[in-house]
């Protein structure tokens, strides 16, 4: 599948945002935060920035975006719409959470307020992952792993950027650096077990069964309909070298996950924690631009079998 | 849940609709026009049109884009740069016509066959033929020479049809077809109909093809043949049938000249001619009372095996059993040719076996009385249901004409010509054999006209073009001892024969619808260089080059002078059955073509400009007594030109009421009558003369009286071909017609008055061990030569090619698919991308034809895949074989017709190196076009009638 | 409509039966699907770079040609490849906006072009990549089955049918009713083995493929040509017997 810049942005970027979401609430229900009115407004400004801008970058992604507002209707069936349905949704909570805490604190109602703009963040990712995963002509998005990935990668991004405000205002990163290693090394292992997963998966369909000649023995392309490149082929005919992706599976690890957590640790444990921390979040985003990437660019799609591919 | 949307379905297709004939190709469908808003809506396939009946190929369905080309070109032309440098001036008409007429005019009071024309895919030639007879030059061919001419040839000098045209298989009846060397075929849209007949009634198809493709792909059984070795590949069949006897002695004897005695008398100049009576008529022995008597004897019970003496002493055998001698011998048995065929002996002898089975096992009975013309009666009508078609997979090899005369003798010898199950004559075929008159050429009319037709049917040496040394009187060398019976001339020779002037030099040269630059010469880089070659003194070698094209082609640049043609919407054509007709088994019909569209720019019908011409250049027939224009145009020429009394170019609706058919007066309303009926018309011939049309009476009678023959005899199969032997004689010394010496040995080879078959001859010439592969082209089915690439939509089906290679062959060579090899011949080497397939005989490789355009042409990006990666097989073959001992280099052709070699090529094939890879080679740089190229960036052709709802 | 519609009990399942024992792979039902469609309902269907180096555009049908088998058992398939109106299809189920429909009354895979947003979900969705997108309008266009000529009741009866069926040389292609056991593409399929392209995936196509067969003579047993002998005098034999 072709990794589009925007659909990379979209994933990553509500995954940081709405991963923070849930995090301010969870940390808001134990009482975890700075005692300052204005963090966690701040935190959620941040949250859904990075979710907003990633919705928008989705946008520019749609051959229509004037029409956007078309796609909230069929939540009935359609993951994207649900996805879009839950993001709205989860907006006036997370609205409503920023301001009661900063009129009342973590009063009762504040906190009930965010979990619900937290789950409702939640929801989206889900809704996101379940986008792709329930594609059935595309294995390697198609199955048990991916919705749990999404949320994983969520929890950690959104734990790092946790980590990060709070490493900045307050100068010590404190438990969330912790989370962010638990988080990460979690969300590290459920990617590994994917990319495992995934390279013993066995292919969905073969060129026999997409054609209906499986009885006549091996079928091989002679002549494609085309010379040149068609949507089919630029939007799903998109192909990555094994070698490469090997290289670039390794590099996530190190970069998104490794290198970010033993970061964080040491930032918890009191080094330079907000420069630790900055460093480690941008190595996080850097990691899991590519991680997306990957997930797009390892994953194939039946129709291009078509193609000889 | 929002609502379903509503669609308005009843959208008229158009707001008006009109039908003409597709030329999007030579197959001559007939269509439907849809217009919105005066532009082009859809163009549909007819359902009453005889030819379609309803479907279009995926060229007509590409129509618009063609018409909408922005390679179209848009003013006469005038060159003004060195020639190829594609300089050029926008001029008039009128002075485009004043410089032609003036230097014709010249050409014709001087010395007429300076002046060559050569037409190409135009359907106009029963024009330009006679333009050429009128002006007084034998210079004139048609496209045939370089096309099928040796099938068309073989075919008329044997069962006086041919496949190319001429023939079809009885789709209906058929229960085994043989599809031998066809990828396509004029007959584009009637063959898959009737492939899609054969399938829905079970038939079996069986391709005989090296490559496995298009129609191979749906056959029933393959056969991977070695290019080349067909005609022993049949002669093993005929020898299977031989040793069964599974011969169909009725049908030889009632319709062939099996039985007709052939003189044996070596050395002698009535050695294998036909044994006569005073009267002429050839003579059989009636095995009942073992008299020789005329071979057409009424209730005569002829031998077709033995020997006789005749009356003056001679030894006379049946030409059945020369024939059966000949190839009962081992030499033709299926183990002795498998080999060299490609093919297992064994599949060969079922082949035959199944052959034998379907013809005299399964014949097919229509319950239809007829009368033969012996006056016998017959209740019903049996047939032979094995049918056989046969193409360019025959015909261009130097060997196709005897190749096709072996496939048209297997049918005889299974009685399966025009019976029902069989291949069957396409009306107005059968002729008699010869087929026609003598080429015209040495005699001349007072008013300066030759006195026939440039083409025409040598029926002995004694018609030939030569001189008193026996060289060719022709520029191409047609109907000389180099190509006795090229009945469509040589075009693939004009160019080269021009510049080599070693008999006579020629003005003028002007071509109407080819591109000889690129895909139609033998080897484009040297026809290039002949047209841009100059004398001492700095003039062109040939002297003046006129084009009619309707497209910015590769030819273009070299032209003097740029005739615009328009497309085949914009203009009338006339489909006529004195050209090329699109009647079939079932009757004669001829067709239209009418204006649909206005043209956009300052073009005229090239056939209109060429009356025109002739009228300005007062030629006879052309223009009356005063010296005025008989014609106004094309159309009034349709109506109103009359070959003989009664017959025009159109056969439908003629007399004053329109009534008469074939025959009858001028009717001033023709082409209206034609275009209430769709632009065509058809005669459908009634049951009873459906089928044996060779010896029908009642089909005879009525073709007759339309005109299509002369003479309502019946038409005798030459099984035994003795004008062949005519001109074998003269080769060995007999007669006042003498062939060059260098020509003798070779003559008296390959006009054997039997089937022979021999080694293309270039395969003879090179080393093999250094060519081992032999290298094809084939048709693409979606594109129509080089015209296809201009469209927007064909060019997205294929807008480059590749050397196709059987897969064990290329890794024995360490090649993988799409990997760039480089390909040599002993002509010279290209570069090109290799795919790799299952279904192709080991020993060859293929591509697409004319796929491969130069950089700039047809007004395509200068980078375009068709000129980065596509590539033309042309440059590695050349229209001359390598030097004989005596230095000359005799036409890569066909020695009978002249046909061009084009499939005798052989070549060797390696990986390309790094620095070779990435683009085809030769890349004979870029040509510019004459005029502002505007490409559009993107099409929404259709958008605006869509928001015009 | 993004859920897929119930259909009514007698409603018709309309489709295409594709004959790959007689698909010579000659491209004319695409270019006539072109020809159609790029004036028709889904107008227009675009061509980016239409004389340049990348020549490519929207097409409602492709053809590929594949070998299958090696050696001697080898064979060459023409194969069209266009949308199979599935009953079970994803591309609907997923769109968003409802752009992309089922519809009730004949199975009929549509999308709504004045609805579609472009998000290219419903492409991805479908794994016969059946879809195209046009990137000059930025919405989703299909093979509509021709509705507007199966239904346009300005065309005589005979000529309501896709113009893919209308135009196919070698009538390779049949249109009908799948839910009509007596229509001309049931019975084919029946008698044929009509099959499910990629059944696997459960979307359950419509439209169905008949497999290439293998016509076959069967002859009687014929003697072995005598080695030598003379083989002249058995013909002659016959010749004389005749
Ligand atoms: N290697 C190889 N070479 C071959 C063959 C092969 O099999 N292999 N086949 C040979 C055969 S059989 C043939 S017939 C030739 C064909 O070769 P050509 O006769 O050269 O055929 P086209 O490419 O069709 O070129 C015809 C020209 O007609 C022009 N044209 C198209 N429409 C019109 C019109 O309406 N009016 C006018 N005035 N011009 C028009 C086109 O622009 C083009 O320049 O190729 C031969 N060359
Ligand atoms: N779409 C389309 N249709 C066309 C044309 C076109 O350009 N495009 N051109 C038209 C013209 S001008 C012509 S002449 C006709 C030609 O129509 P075809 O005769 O179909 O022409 P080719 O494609 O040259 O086909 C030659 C076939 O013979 C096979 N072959 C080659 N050598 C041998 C051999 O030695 N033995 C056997 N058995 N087979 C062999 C090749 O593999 C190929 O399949 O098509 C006409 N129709
Ligand atoms: S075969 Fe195709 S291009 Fe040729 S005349 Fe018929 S419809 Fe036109
Ligand atoms: S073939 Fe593809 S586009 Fe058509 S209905 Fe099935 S899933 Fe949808
Ligand atoms: S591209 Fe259009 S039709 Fe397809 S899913 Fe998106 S909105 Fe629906
Ligand atoms: S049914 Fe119509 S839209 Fe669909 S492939 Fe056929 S011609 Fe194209
Ligand atoms: S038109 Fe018919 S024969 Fe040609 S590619 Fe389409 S289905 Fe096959
Ligand atoms: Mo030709």
């Amino acid at each position: 599948m072709k990794p589009a810049a925007s659909v990379l942005l979209l994933t990553t970027l509500t995954g940081f945002g709405y991963g923070l979401l849930a995090w301010l609430a969870l940390f808001a229900l134990l009482g975890l935060l700075p005692a300052s009115r204005w963090f966690m407004p701040v935190g959620v400004v941040v949250a859904l920035g990075f979710a907003a801008s990633g919705l928008i970058a989705s946008m520019l992604h749609l051959g229509r975006p004037e029409r956007a507002w078309r796609a909230f209707s069929q939540w009935r069936s359609s993951w994207l719409s649900r996805e879009g349905v839950a993001s709205l949704a989860s907006f006036p909570p997370a609205l409503g959470f920023a301001a009661l805490w900063w009129g009342m604190g973590p009063a009762p109602v504040t906190v009930i307020v965010g979990l619900v703009a937290g789950a409702l963040g939640l929801v989206t990712v889900y809704c996101t992952a379940m986008i792709y995963a329930s594609l059935k002509p595309i294995r390697q998005w198609n199955n048990k792993h991916t919705a749990p990935n999404y949320m994983l990668l969520a929890l950690f991004s959104g734990a790092m950027l946790m980590a990060l405000l709070l490493a900045c205002w307050t100068g010590q990163a404190g438990l969330a650096g912790l989370l962010v290693l638990l988080a990460g090394l979690l969300a590290a292992a459920a990617k590994l077990a994917y990319w495992r997963f995934i390279d013993t998966q066995k292919p969905l369909a073969t060129l026999a069964s997409a054609t209906g000649l499986t009885r006549y023995g091996e079928v091989r392309p002679l002549d494609a309909p085309h010379f040149t490149e068609n949507y089919v082929l630029r939007e799903m005919g998109y192909q990555i070298a094994r070698k490469h992706a090997a290289r670039l599976r390794r590099i996530t690890i190190a970069t998104a996950f490794l290198l970010p957590s033993l970061l964080a640790l040491l930032a918890g444990l009191g080094l330079v924690p907000a420069l630790l921390i900055i460093l480690a979040t941008l190595l996080t985003a850097m990691g899991l631009f590519i991680e997306r990437w990957l997930f797009f660019a390892e994953a194939t799609h039946v129709a291009t079998l078509y193609y000889g591919r | 849940m929002s609502k379903q949307e509503t669609i308005e379905y009843s959208v008229p297709v158009g707001d008006s609709v009109a039908q003409t004939t597709c030329y999007m190709c030579a197959c001559r469908c007939g269509i439907k026009v849809h217009l919105k808003d005066g532009k082009l809506r859809y163009i549909e396939g007819n359902r009453a049109h005889p030819v379609n009946r309803g479907v279009l190929c995926a060229k007509g369905s590409a129509g618009i884009m063609n018409v909408l080309s922005p390679a179209r070109l848009r003013k006469p032309l005038k060159r003004v740069g060195e020639r190829g440098a594609g300089e050029f001036e926008e001029i008039e008409w009128e002075e485009a016509l004043s410089i032609i007429t003036a230097r014709l005019a010249k050409i014709r009071a001087n010395d007429p066959k300076q002046f060559a024309f050569f037409t190409g895919r135009d359907q106009s030639q029963s024009l330009t033929g006679y333009f050429a007879q009128m002006f007084g030059t034998l210079n004139f061919a048609a496209h045939g020479g370089f096309c099928t001419v040796n099938m068309a040839a073989a075919g008329l000098y044997s069962v006086g049809g041919a496949f190319w045209e001429f023939g079809e298989p009885d789709w209906e009846h058929a229960k085994i077809f043989l599809l031998i060397g066809v990828a396509e075929d004029h007959d584009s849209n009637p063959i898959k109909l009737g492939l899609g007949r054969l399938k829905e009634r079970g038939a079996k198809i069986v391709a005989i093809n090296p490559v496995r493709t298009g129609y191979g792909a749906i056959a029933d059984e393959f056969v991977a043949i070695t290019p080349g070795t067909d005609g022993l590949f049949v002669l093993a069949l005929v020898h299977c049938l031989l040793e069964e006897g599974a011969i169909d002695t009725e049908f030889l004897i009632r319709h062939t000249n099996a039985h007709y005695l052939v003189i044996d008398a070596p050395g002698t100049a009535e050695d294998g001619l036909f044994a006569r009576d005073e009267s002429g008529a050839p003579l059989c022995l009636d095995r009942a009372d073992h008299q020789i008597k005329p071979a057409s004897t009424l209730g005569a019970d002829p031998a077709l095996l033995g020997s006789v003496t005749l009356p003056d002493g001679r030894a006379a055998r049946p030409a059945f059993a020369l024939l059966a001698a000949r190839y009962s011998d081992a030499a033709y048995a299926p183990e002795a040719v498998a080999a060299r065929c490609g093919v297992p002996a064994a599949t060969i002898r079922r082949l035959a076996a199944e052959l034998a089975e379907i013809a005299f096992n399964q014949p097919v009975t229509l319950n239809v009385p007829w009368m033969d013309t012996s006056g016998r009666r017959h209740e019903t009508m049996q047939g032979r249901p094995v049918a056989i078609h046969a193409m360019r997979g025959i015909s261009a090899h130097s060997n196709g004409f005897q190749t096709c005369r072996a496939i048209h003798m297997l049918q005889m010898l299974l009685g399966a010509v025009d019976t029902p199950g069989s291949w069957r004559y396409k009306s107005p075929y059968p002729k008699p054999i010869p087929a026609g008159p003598a080429p015209g050429g040495k005699a001349f009319l007072e008013n300066g006209a030759l006195a026939g037709l440039p083409l025409g049917f040598p029926a002995g040496p004694q018609d030939l073009l030569v001189d008193d040394n026996g060289e060719a009187l022709r520029l191409d060398r047609a109907f000389s001892w180099e190509a006795p019976l090229g009945v469509h001339g040589m075009m693939h020779m004009s160019i080269a024969e021009a510049h080599k002037q070693d008999r006579y030099p020629i003005d003028t040269l002007m071509v109407y619808m080819a591109n000889v630059a690129w895909n139609s010469a033998m080897n484009p880089g040297e026809a290039m260089r002949m047209l841009t070659d100059k004398n001492a003194d700095g003039s062109y070698r040939i002297p003046f080059f006129i084009l009619a094209d309707a497209f910015f082609s590769e030819t273009v640049p070299y032209a003097d002078i740029v005739l615009p043609d328009t497309t085949y919407l914009e203009r009338y054509d006339c489909i006529s059955l004195l050209d090329r007709p699109i009647g079939s088994a079932h009757g004669p019909a001829d067709a239209i073509r009418i204006p649909v569209l206005k043209p956009d720019r300052d073009v005229r019908p090239f056939q209109d400009v060429l009356i025109d011409i002739a009228g300005r250049l007062k030629l006879p027939n052309f223009t009356d007594e005063d010296g005025a224009p008989l014609y106004a145009s094309y159309a009034d020429y349709m109506v109103r030109h009359q070959r003989k009394p009664g017959i025009g170019p159109l056969a439908g609706f003629r007399g004053a009421d329109g009534q008469a058919i074939g025959k009858g007066e001028v009717n001033g309303d023709q082409l209206k009558r034609y275009i209430e009926n769709g632009s065509f018309w058809r005669h459908h011939l009634p049951d009873e003369q459906l089928y044996f049309k060779h010896s029908n009476q009642a089909y005879l009678s009525t073709a007759k009286a339309m005109g299509l023959i002369d003479k309502d005899e019946p038409i005798t199969l030459h099984l035994y071909c003795e004008i062949l032997q005519t001109f074998r004689l003269a080769a060995q010394g007999h007669g006042a017609h003498q062939p060059p010496e260098r020509l003798r040995a070779r003559l008296e080879a390959v006009m054997d008055p039997l089937p022979i078959w021999y080694e293309p001859i270039e395969a003879t010439m090179v080393n093999r061990q250094e060519y081992p592969l032999h290298a094809l082209t084939q048709r693409p089915m979606a594109m129509y030569h080089s015209w296809g690439s201009q469209n927007a939509w064909l060019r997205q089906i294929m807008s480059e090619n590749r050397l196709y290679m059987n897969r064990e062959t290329a890794g024995a060579l360490g090649i993988a698919d799409e990997d760039w090899v480089v390909v040599e011949s002993r002509n010279g080497a290209l570069t090109c991308q290799a795919r790799l397939m299952e279904g192709l005989n080991p020993n060859s490789v293929w591509t697409w034809n004319a796929i491969g355009k130069r950089s700039g042409a047809w007004t395509l990006d200068q980078k375009a895949p068709e000129s980065e990666r596509g590539f033309l097989l042309n440059h590695l073959i050349s229209e001359y074989l390598p030097a004989d001992e005596s230095g000359h280099r005799a036409s890569n052709s066909d020695p009978v017709t002249g046909q061009a070699a084009w499939f005798d090529l052989t070549v060797r094939v390696r990986k390309a190196s790094a620095a070779e890879a990435g683009q085809t080679a030769p890349h004979p740089g870029t040509v510019h076009a004459p005029f502002a190229v505007h490409n559009p960036e993107n099409l929404r052709y259709g958008a605006k009638m869509e928001a015009a709802e | 409509m993004t859920s897929l519609p119930t259909p009514d009990p007698g409603a018709k399942k309309l489709g295409l039966v594709i004959d790959l024992d007689t698909c010579v792979g000659c491209h004319a039902c695409a270019v006539n699907c072109k020809e159609w469609n790029t004036g028709g309902h889904a107008a227009p269907l675009p061509d980016y770079d239409p004389y340049g180096k990348e020549p490519d555009g929207v097409w409602f049908n492709r053809i590929h040609s594949y070998e299958a088998g090696c050696g001697e058992a080898s064979r060459t398939v023409n194969f069209p490849r266009s949308c199979l109106h599935c009953e079970n299809p994803q591309c609907v189920t997923v769109c968003p906006t409802g752009a992309s429909y089922k519809r009730v009354e004949d199975g009929i895979v549509l999308v709504d072009m004045d609805k579609c947003i472009g998000c290219k979900l419903c492409s991805w969705a479908c794994p016969y990549g059946a879809r195209e997108f046009d990137e000059l309008a930025g919405v989703m266009k299909k093979c509509t089955l021709c509705i507007d000529r199966i239904y346009n009741e300005t065309l005589p009866a005979e000529e309501r049918e896709p113009a893919c069926v209308a135009t196919c040389p070698s009538r390779a292609r049949h249109f009908g009713d799948f839910n009509d056991p007596e229509s001309k593409v049931s019975k084919l399929v029946a008698q044929r083995g009509g099959v499910e392209l990629m059944p696997e995936l459960g979307y359950k196509p419509v439209n169905r493929y008949l497999p290439p067969r293998q016509a076959q003579i069967q002859t009687a047993p014929r003697e072995r040509a005598a080695e030598g002998g003379n083989k002249l005098l058995r013909l002659l034999d016959k010749v004389l017997s005749r």
